[in-house]
């Protein structure tokens, strides 16, 4: 949509203005949830299973009770009621069984945070614990424990997924393109190796947290720290079978959300101690502790890839098994298996592909939606295996990816073609690679530098792409309303988790309206009472969905001013233009009436009034996509692919395994940047968040399933200190056709591959040859001692050894 | 959250001696609480009360006396430490191990006196007294008595110090003025982490220190070499003080083998003045 | 106990119970809930005030600590409705995401440019080390410190290809 507008013509798109939600969040002056209080609140403790699987023997809840001070106690006897997005799998709070460490058994609401804790420390459970199932490549076995025995009795989406009952198997997503048999037969080389990642933590520097009050009468009101009002208010009235007239859902500031906020988490824990305290509002806020492990994590891989290849460098066919670490819940990783099942193949076109992926359960805190969306994931295995497999037929691994890249005329894994604005993966390769200096001699001062100080210089290039992962029928609406001064408020249920999606959303209002961005107000807050209706905030199909949406509110708001404006100036409507004021005749501009005087309806001198406020609505839906097929996955998932491809320098010490990365260049084609300094912002956020997944982030476990290291002490993330010395962030603008202004989304995609340039810069420097997020200094030192198991073509092992020394 | 406790803060030694006296058992020391708080935060039950040191007025100051040394008071932070031109003269090696420590918000509240007395095995400190060979000045209304920091832990988080005591100096020997000494730290990130092994060198005197973190139940240090020891012996001595062990934050293997890398890099790095 | 403390130049007298952190003292007991907690333990930085011209953790000072002390928040950084100039900065080079890091990443900056007015990137690094941003990857907060400094113009470019 407005795709072609030449940017000599933008007046707002395309300038890096200032956010429109900085000035509150800089004062300290913005109210996120959990600064909220209220009369009567009540504070919320959770009592946490200390086993990773065991029978719930008894709860004794009468201390705390007794305590004065508490108004509600609350264990899973009192609560028979599940909830799920996909599938509907998980109690509220454990009932007879926990399945992870860290689940809530108990709930505690109290006058203060101290007696809670009391009362909570008062709450005696006994457990008997049972054999955990942790590995998931153990858990689909035959005679595994069963971490849902009843998985075959549950509700589920039945249109898009496939839980398999009597096994640990949540879902199972299958693709298939091509002869994929013949083509092994066929290939000159075939290469199988295996990729793994463990659970990560979102880390939003706000926990999550609710305040929610559920008043006599089934009157609810929730005010939470999430990325989805409408979706936590559907699952709350489907869990609870109220109206969706009953529980109303505010979202003050959010402190980040990354995924970990996209669907309910605490919300029904914390009305159902409302309800149980007669009422009063009771807020739950979880402790860095409880963020890693009663709220959920990104899903674990472990990526199996084999692939068909000629000698010239051509990818025939690849196989690839996946299978994601659900832990004990489905929630998102149900959606994550099936969305980056399709998109496996990585921004390449593979001609065969037979593509199984498994949700699996086990006893673990379970994974959600995580920015990215299973792409992060599972691009460290392909990207790694991308280079692994150009050094075993000796060609450059750019050239290689160059070579299988998508372009016009390719056939997607699901049957998509890929057409001439579908977006240029080659070009964000290819500008990376110049800022790197990719292929090119050193520069002098990285040669001195290697000779001074001994560590070894490496670099890659690694490619991606992304759709967003959404039903195909995924809608929203935006209602603009203008004020009595010719001022636009816009109403959406998009929320502001710091993307800075509602900044461009103004923008491209403004941009629509031909009004200065000073005039359109996008309250940050929302309230599914006051907001139209949008699906999640998820996928970065925000800024498409909304952004088309408020064009056709723009263009709605302005339809009903001009019938007013022609019948005030006695004029034909097509006869009519404005500018930022008013609207006039085109041939006799001064002909005239401001908007002012139309905002809520015009009045005659005399009095008489026509029309009547000005309010636009805009509705859009995503066309033309379809379910997948189950059987083959064939079909439309793909609102639209955004492009991109990080280059990477990284310098390593060869004997320890420490390194440093130089550089980061990062290339994304977005259509058009509706915003620059807000995509450069996505860009770096996003790429430093993965350099975190790459370097240093994943979840611990010991033996028995319990989580080692649920803290900052012992799971870092990326500080100022670890950014790469330089950073450098591109876009490419291939317009897309049915995108605001031709854009796209890229909230998501600059952590994707991040991990993949870190591991393939790495052995480019010193031959480490690494399989396994994250890499941590030891890491490399081990894998400088030991090769990487290549399990099949001992053709690579070969050609790896030749790799290893490095001529310059 | 915290659980309940209650707060005192006596102005004088002699009243926190009383107390330490009277309920020794039930108190919890704090000087710049960044482990005690963070601790209690995690803690299954809070200690009766906490016994806040900072506004004991003799405990403050580094000061240098020719005959006996450097003394550093428990109520010096590891930032007033980074600013002492006295420590950057004589003691570089203490300014070292300071800035490695932890963040800026930290180091404005972490006490040297503090971080050996968590006797945590990764206290950045520690490694540092260890190598200049300093000594704490323990008391309580029993008396006085001296202990070398080498002698001070007894294990993981454990010390010699008993309820009723408190650690009132930590002292570098004079004879370690102008010692010159370095210190190597690995991290999982560039950014503020816990070693995970460290090692601190000193040349002085014709004698070689080193002390270790981060790979035994405490910070352990070798004994005196001449400071022209084979790298090979420095080493060897080394692997038979070091019991590291396997946990999250880094294998027994890695830990060993870093040691070996770090007393490579400090021999060679650091220079007698 | 009863807290008398000096908070953005206005003096506060409180009572407190002993155990409550500086944190949650200026959160709950005074209300200035620009202050945030991200983890309670010392280590994200969420928390960060200035007390007596030094930063700190405020969730690992006792709120009975700061008794008699000097502290500044956030709240006392916009002076009658303006902006700061790092404030304004932030604001232009979009060194703001979802603004929870944002009040204790200032004053981190605010305390570390008293004692050094012209630092390197390397500094500003050091100096914010201790303050976690999982949004932004922290290069558009260096480059607003930059334009504080004077050692920067105008917004660093997004490249086009
Ligand atoms: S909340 Fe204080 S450091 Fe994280
Ligand atoms: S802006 Fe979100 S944590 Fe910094």
């Amino acid at each position: 949509m407005l795709e072609n507008v030449p940017a000599a013509e933008l007046s707002c798109v395309g300038r890096g203005v200032e956010r429109i939600d900085t000035v509150e969040k800089l004062s300290g002056a913005a109210y996120y949830t959990g600064d909220l209080r209220f009369p009567g609140m009540l504070f919320a403790k959770v009592k946490r299973s200390p086993h990773a699987k065991a029978r719930i023997a008894r709860i004794d809840t009468h201390k705390a009770r007794a305590l004065p001070g508490v108004h509600a106690v609350l264990t899973g006897a009192d609560l028979d009621v599940r909830v799920g997005l996909y599938l509907v799998d998980k109690y509220v709070l454990a009932r007879d069984v926990v399945r992870h460490f860290g689940e809530a058994v108990a709930a505690v609401a109290a006058e203060t945070p101290e007696i809670a804790r009391k009362a909570v420390d008062l709450i005696e459970v006994d457990y008997e614990p049972m054999t955990p199932v942790l590995d998931p490549a153990k858990a689909i076995e035959n005679g595994a424990p069963l971490v849902h025995p009843d998985l075959g009795s549950y509700d589920y989406v039945k249109e898009v997924f496939s839980p398999v009952g009597g096994t640990n198997i949540a879902n199972l997503s299958k693709y298939r393109k091509g002869d994929v048999d013949k083509a092994f037969a066929e290939a000159d080389l075939v290469v199988e190796r295996e990729y793994t990642n463990p659970s990560v933590q979102h880390v939003p520097m706000e926990t999550h947290v609710t305040v929610g009050q559920w008043q006599p009468g089934d009157k609810i009101q929730l005010w939470t720290s999430a990325q989805s009002p409408f979706t936590v208010r559907n699952l709350f009235c489907h869990a609870f079978k109220l109206s969706h007239n009953q529980v109303r859902v505010f979202i003050p500031y959010v402190g980040g959300g990354f995924g970990g906020k996209a669907g309910i988490h605490l919300e029904p824990l914390a009305c159902s101690l409302s309800r149980a305290a007669g009422g009063r509002p009771v807020k739950i806020q979880a402790t860095r502790e409880e963020e890693f492990s009663l709220l959920p994590c990104r899903s674990g891989l472990v990526n199996r890839i084999k692939t068909a290849l000629t000698k010239d460098g051509r990818i025939l066919a690849q196989q690839m098994t996946m299978l994601w670490d659900a832990g004990a819940y489905a929630d998102y990783a149900v959606n994550v298996t099936r969305a980056s099942g399709y998109s496996a193949a990585g921004p390449y076109e593979i001609p065969a592909a037979r593509i199984d992926a498994y949700t699996v359960y086990t006893n673990k805190p379970f994974g959600t939606a995580y920015r990215g969306f299973g792409h992060v994931e599972f691009s460290w295995g392909t990207e790694r295996h991308m280079t692994v497999l150009a050094r075993a037929i000796g060609m450059d691994p750019l050239e290689f990816r160059k070579r299988n890249a998508l372009r016009p005329g390719s056939i997607t894994l699901t049957g998509e073609v890929i057409r001439e604005h579908t977006g240029n993966v080659t070009r964000c390769m290819e500008t990376v690679a110049k800022a790197i200096g990719y292929g090119e001699e050193l520069t002098p001062e990285w040669q001195q530098r290697e000779l001074e100080t001994g560590r070894r210089i490496g670099k890659s290039v690694v490619a991606l792409h992304k759709a967003p992962a959404m039903p195909p029928f995924t809608g929203t609406a935006v209602v603009l309303r203008m004020n009595e001064d010719g001022t636009v408020i816009a109403n959406l249920s998009l929320t502001e988790i710091g993307a800075g999606t509602y900044t461009s959303l103004a923008q491209i209002i403004a941009e629509a309206l031909k009004f200065p961005i000073e005039r359109i107000k996008v309250p940050v807050e929302n309230d599914t009472d006051r907001d139209p209706y949008d699906w999640q905030t998820v996928a970065s199909k925000g800024l498409m969905l909304c952004g088309n949406a408020a064009i056709l509110a723009a263009r709605d708001l302005l339809g009903k001013a001009y019938d007013m404006a022609a019948q005030v100036l006695r004029a034909n409507h097509c006869d009519l233009d404005h500018d930022a004021d008013r609207i006039f005749v085109r041939h006799n501009p001064e002909c005239q009436v401001p908007f002012r005087a139309l905002a809520v309806g015009y009045a005659y001198p005399n009095g008489n009034g026509i029309g009547g406020p000005l309010v636009g609505v805009g509705r859009y839906i995503a066309q033309g996509l379809t379910n997948l097929d189950k059987e083959t996955g064939q079909g439309l998932p793909a609102l639209y692919w955004t492009y991109g491809a990080h280059g990477l320098v990284v310098e390593v010490d060869p004997v320890t395994g420490e390194y440093d990365v130089l550089k980061v260049a990062s290339a994304f084609d977005v259509g058009k940047a509706i915003n620059p300094s807000a995509v450069r912002g996505q860009i770096i956020g996003g790429m430093i968040q993965g350099l975190g997944t790459a370097m240093c982030e994943g979840y611990i476990y010991d033996a028995n399933g319990k989580l080692l290291n649920p803290n900052f002490t012992d799971n870092k993330i990326p500080t100022s200190l670890d950014m790469p010395a330089e950073i450098e962030a591109f876009v490419v603008e291939t317009p897309q056709v049915d995108g605001p202004f031709g854009a796209r989304g890229v909230g998501e995609h600059s952590m994707i591959a991040i991990c993949g340039a870190l591991g393939n810069a790495i052995q480019d420097a010193c031959g480490a040859d690494l399989t396994k997020m994250p890499i941590r200094a030891e890491d490399v030192w081990r894998a400088l001692e030991t090769a990487g198991p290549l399990l099949e073509s001992s053709a690579t092992i070969r050609n790896r050894a030749a790799c290893n020394t490095r001529e310059r | 959250m915290l659980r309940p406790f209650f707060y005192v803060a006596p102005r004088t030694k002699a009243e926190l001696l009383g107390i330490l006296r009277d309920e020794g058992p039930g108190s919890r020391l704090l000087a710049g609480g960044t482990d005690v708080l963070a601790e209690l935060r995690v803690a299954g039950k809070a200690p009766k009360q906490v016994v806040d040191i900072k506004k004991v007025e003799a405990f403050q100051g580094i000061r240098f006396d020719p005959g006996e040394g450097l003394s550093i008071g428990p109520r010096v932070t590891c930032a007033d430490v980074l600013a002492s031109p006295l420590v950057h003269r004589e003691y570089p090696l203490l300014a070292t191990a300071a800035a490695k420590l932890g963040s800026p918000q930290l180091r404005n509240r972490a006490t040297p006196i503090g971080n050996i007395c968590t006797a945590s095995p990764c206290a950045d400190m520690a490694a540092a007294f260890l190598a200049l060979g300093a000594w704490t000045e323990i008391e309580s209304a029993r008396g006085v008595r001296r202990v070398e920091v080498k002698d001070f832990f007894v294990g993981v988080k454990q010390t010699v110090v008993e309820p009723d005591e408190v650690v009132t100096r930590v002292v570098v020997p004079a004879e370690m003025a102008g010692a010159a000494g370095d210190m190597e730290k690995l991290k999982r990130i560039r950014g503020h982490d816990l070693a995970l092994a460290s090692v601190a060198l000193v040349k002085h005197g014709g004698k070689l220190h080193v002390a270790i973190g981060s790979c035994a139940p405490t910070p352990v240090v070798l004994p005196v070499l001449p400071v022209d020891a084979p790298v090979d012996e420095v080493k060897a001595e080394a692997l038979k003080v070091i019991r590291p062990i396997d946990d999250v934050r880094a294998s027994a293997e890695y830990r060993t083998f870093m040691v070996q890398v770090f007393i490579e890099r400090l021999m060679a790095r650091v220079e007698p003045q | 106990m009863r807290i008398r403390v000096r908070v953005n130049g206005r003096d506060y007298q409180q009572e407190a119970p002993d155990h409550w952190t500086l944190l949650r003292f200026l959160r709950e007991g005074l209300g200035l809930t620009g202050t945030k907690e991200g983890c309670g333990a010392g280590e994200c930085g969420a928390c960060t005030i200035i007390m007596d011209g030094l930063t700190v953790n405020s969730c690992l000072v006792l709120a009975p600590e700061a008794d008699g002390t000097v502290i500044e928040t956030i709240e006392g950084e916009a002076v009658a409705g303006e902006l700061s100039p790092l404030q304004r900065a932030f604001h232009k080079h979009h060194a703001v995401q979802c603004g929870f890091c944002t009040p204790a990443m200032i004053l981190s900056i605010k305390a570390f440019l008293r004692t050094n007015p012209r630092p390197t990137v390397r500094e500003i690094q050091e100096a914010i080390e201790g303050n976690f941003c999982r949004c932004t990857g922290y290069q558009q907060i260096i480059e607003a410190v930059q334009e504080v400094t004077g050692q920067r113009e105008g917004q660093e470019e997004l490249g086009h290809a």
